[in-house]
């Protein structure tokens, strides 16, 4: 990826120095990460490392204690989530968040950022290309049937499907995603990483993701950070990461 | 889902769910012509020479009682915020109603307009503090609204104290009836019309996961605030002419706890989250109340509280909402379900779908645009 040795100027998400502390716990450490147009990156570590922690972080959903954010040369680090997320950035969470109670079509719609927070926006009801669209998603991910049905009702997997559909509608400039993998049966991870393929080629959206699952993050990454106990004890591509020493000691073991 | 199968093997038989999915279709497609033609026929009685007595006041209070559910369902309901406190809406409203009249001789329509003005603004001050709490903390908070709201105006001499104020020159009772008929058509209209709009969803998406709301852009305080303004805009203007109505009123009638409880469970019985339910649900159950207090003298709240339990086992998200489920879960199995388990069979589905795809958004599109009007 020729993105990954770009210069700075193009970084979506640059993070300095956040800390996090939870009582006497530093779940995260001084954390430095980049996240350039273009890129797939990957965030692994043990459990409890801080991952999820340092998502919420950037997010806004937790005020760190130390360091910046940066979204797209902006300091974020302030803001309210609402207004970071609006800035461009868009989340899926490790425990899959959807909206349980309204349609799957309505979770789509809702996700598309057009028609903004403006009163005339608010009050119009949803246009018909804006429905096209959610069909359209839809059908990408084989859940066309499912548009009238109350997503509370779906299955897991499919439930994280919409989470990601709902992500591509809102067409953010950055991605994260915290263990899209996970709980996904083998056959649909194939789908999976096609489908982030895509919406990082297609949909141009740049993304930053958190995954146990070292084949997959593997092979979908262009570049990867290894978070152990809050701290940053690696970073490079895919390659480098696997016979990294340190890494290997720390989460991936030996065969 | 499994019990209920095997509970409802007679109601399936009798009212199969694919019925229940039709009705509910229908009703959708032809939502505004059935607004309308609900108003037409509540309309008719008065016409029909239904101008005064019992049945005359059953029915304002029928309506009556629906706006003040719908209200409540707005934020209790379609937004998840369950108020204890909605009453002091009404309770302020009443109070601007009464005082403007009797002490400014402000006439009617404006001392109504005020009320529900004033519950507005009062709405906006008090969101300010309660929308911040959840779950059970919002609740007791909204109780102790109440509650403050009460005992101010039983210290305040302007709103006649513990006694309370009389009302004089009170219009005929079809005055009323039309009254409160006209805000609940309107109401109904400004409901179902928000809740297919974005706002309307994003209200929906705070009940459901407010912080995955927040997560997507939503500033979640800014239309609570609103959605609680409305509600209190619908409750206050009921409230300025209950005054009169009633031709009395004080702390205990205009800030009415009991009435609150009574409201959460005419939202609960007919379907919390939905624009008929709480209609429905104020008709049913204020009929009952009606019924039992004439019926089961001295036993009234023993079968009122009966009628209760009953709807609630027998239909646990409300009638309407629980019909809504039952049609939709054929919905799943016939559809949805069959379409994902086919996809998860192939396995390599994806990419063919995703080669098709363009086509299939149009078509669908197409359909769904009519079936939207
Ligand atoms: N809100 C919180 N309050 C207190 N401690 C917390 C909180 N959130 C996380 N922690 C702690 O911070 C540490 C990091 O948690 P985090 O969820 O970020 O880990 P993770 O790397 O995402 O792990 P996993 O791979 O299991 O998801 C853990 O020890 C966790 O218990
Ligand atoms: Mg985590």
């Amino acid at each position: 990826m020729t993105a990954a040795t770009a210069n700075a100027d193009d970084a979506v998400l640059r993070t300095e120095g956040i800390t996090k502390r939870f009582g006497g716990l530093t779940a995260v450490d001084s954390v430095d990460v980049e996240v350039h147009e273009g890129e797939i990156v990957g965030l692994i570590g043990p459990n409890g490392a801080g991952k999820s922690t340092l998502f919420n972080c950037i997010t806004g959903t937790l005020t760190a204690d130390e360091g910046r954010v940066t979204l797209q040369g902006q300091d974020v680090t302030d803001w309210p989530e609402y207004k970071i997320a609006r800035a461009g950035l868009g989340r899926m969470f490790q425990e899959t968040r959807i909206f349980g109670g309204m349609s799957v079509r309505k979770n789509l719609l809702l996700a598309a950022q057009e028609g903004g927070a403006d009163i005339g926006g608010l009050l119009r009801r949803p246009d018909d290309s804006l429905l096209a669209r959610t069909n359209e998603l839809l059908e990408y991910v084989d859940l066309g049937g499912l548009a009238e049905t109350r997503a509370g009702r779906l299955s897991f997997g499919q439930q994280k499907l919409i989470e990601f559909v709902m992500a591509l509608m809102s067409e953010p400039e950055l991605l994260l995603m915290d263990e899209p993998a996970g709980g996904i049966n083998p056959s649909m991870l194939e789908n999976l990483i096609e489908y982030i393929r895509a919406a990082n080629d297609e949909e141009e959206a740049t993304i930053f993701l958190i995954e146990h699952n070292m084949d997959f993050v593997m092979e979908i990454a262009d570049r990867i950070y290894v978070l152990a106990h809050g701290e940053r004890i690696a970073e490079g591509t895919p390659e480098e990461i696997q016979n990294d020493e340190r890494v290997i000691n720390a989460y991936l073991g030996r065969e | 889902m499994s019990t209920e199968s095997d509970d409802n093997g007679l109601l399936r038989s009798v009212l199969p769910p694919e019925r229940v999915d039709q009705l509910f279709d229908l009703c959708g497609a032809h939502g505004w012509k059935l607004i309308l033609a609900s108003a037409v026929v509540g309309a008719l009685p008065p016409l029909f020479g239904l101008r005064e007595g019992y049945m005359m006041t059953v029915i304002s209070e029928m309506f009556l009682f629906a706006i003040l559910a719908l209200s409540w369902d707005i934020v209790g309901g379609q937004t998840g915020y369950p108020s204890f406190g909605n009453m002091a809406f009404f309770g302020i409203g009443a109070y601007t109603g009464a005082i403007l009249l009797k002490d400014f001789a402000v006439s009617f329509p404006l001392a109504v307009v005020s009320a529900g003005v004033f519950a507005t603004v009062f709405a906006a001050i008090i969101g300010l503090i309660v929308l911040r709490l959840r779950g059970h903390y919002f609740a007791i908070a909204t109780l102790g609204v109440l509650l403050a709201a009460q005992q101010i105006s039983r210290n305040l001499e302007i709103t006649g104290g513990a006694s309370g104020k009389i009302l004089f020159d009170v219009p005929p009772g079809v005055v009323f009836y039309y009254f409160f008929l006209g805000v609940l058509v309107a109401e109904i209209i400004v409901v179902y019309y928000l809740s297919s709009t974005r706002f309307g969803f994003i209200l929906n998406a705070i009940r459901d996961d407010e912080g995955k709301a927040t997560a997507m852009g939503f500033n979640t305080t800014y239309y609570k605030t609103a959605a609680w303004m409305l509600a209190a805009l619908f409750t206050g203007l009921a409230g300025g002419a209950y005054g009169l109505f009633n031709t009395f009123i004080d702390p205990q009638t205009a800030y009415n706890g009991a009435w609150n409880v009574e409201l959460i469970a005419m939202a609960l019985m007919g379907g919390t989250g939905t624009v008929a339910g709480p209609v429905i649900g104020a008709f049913g159950l204020h009929t009952v109340i009606e019924y039992v207090e004439t019926a089961f003298v001295g036993w009234q709240l023993v079968m009122l509280g009966l009628a209760v339990i009953v709807t609630v086992i027998g239909f646990p998200k409300g009638v309407v909402g629980t019909l809504r489920e039952y049609a939709n879960e054929m919905d799943y199995y016939e559809r949805g379900g069959m379409a994902a388990t086919d996809a998860a069979a192939d396995g390599s589905g994806g990419s063919d779908v995703a080669a098709s795809t363009t086509d299939a958004a149009d078509s669908d599109a197409d359909t769904e645009v009519t079936r939207d009007e």
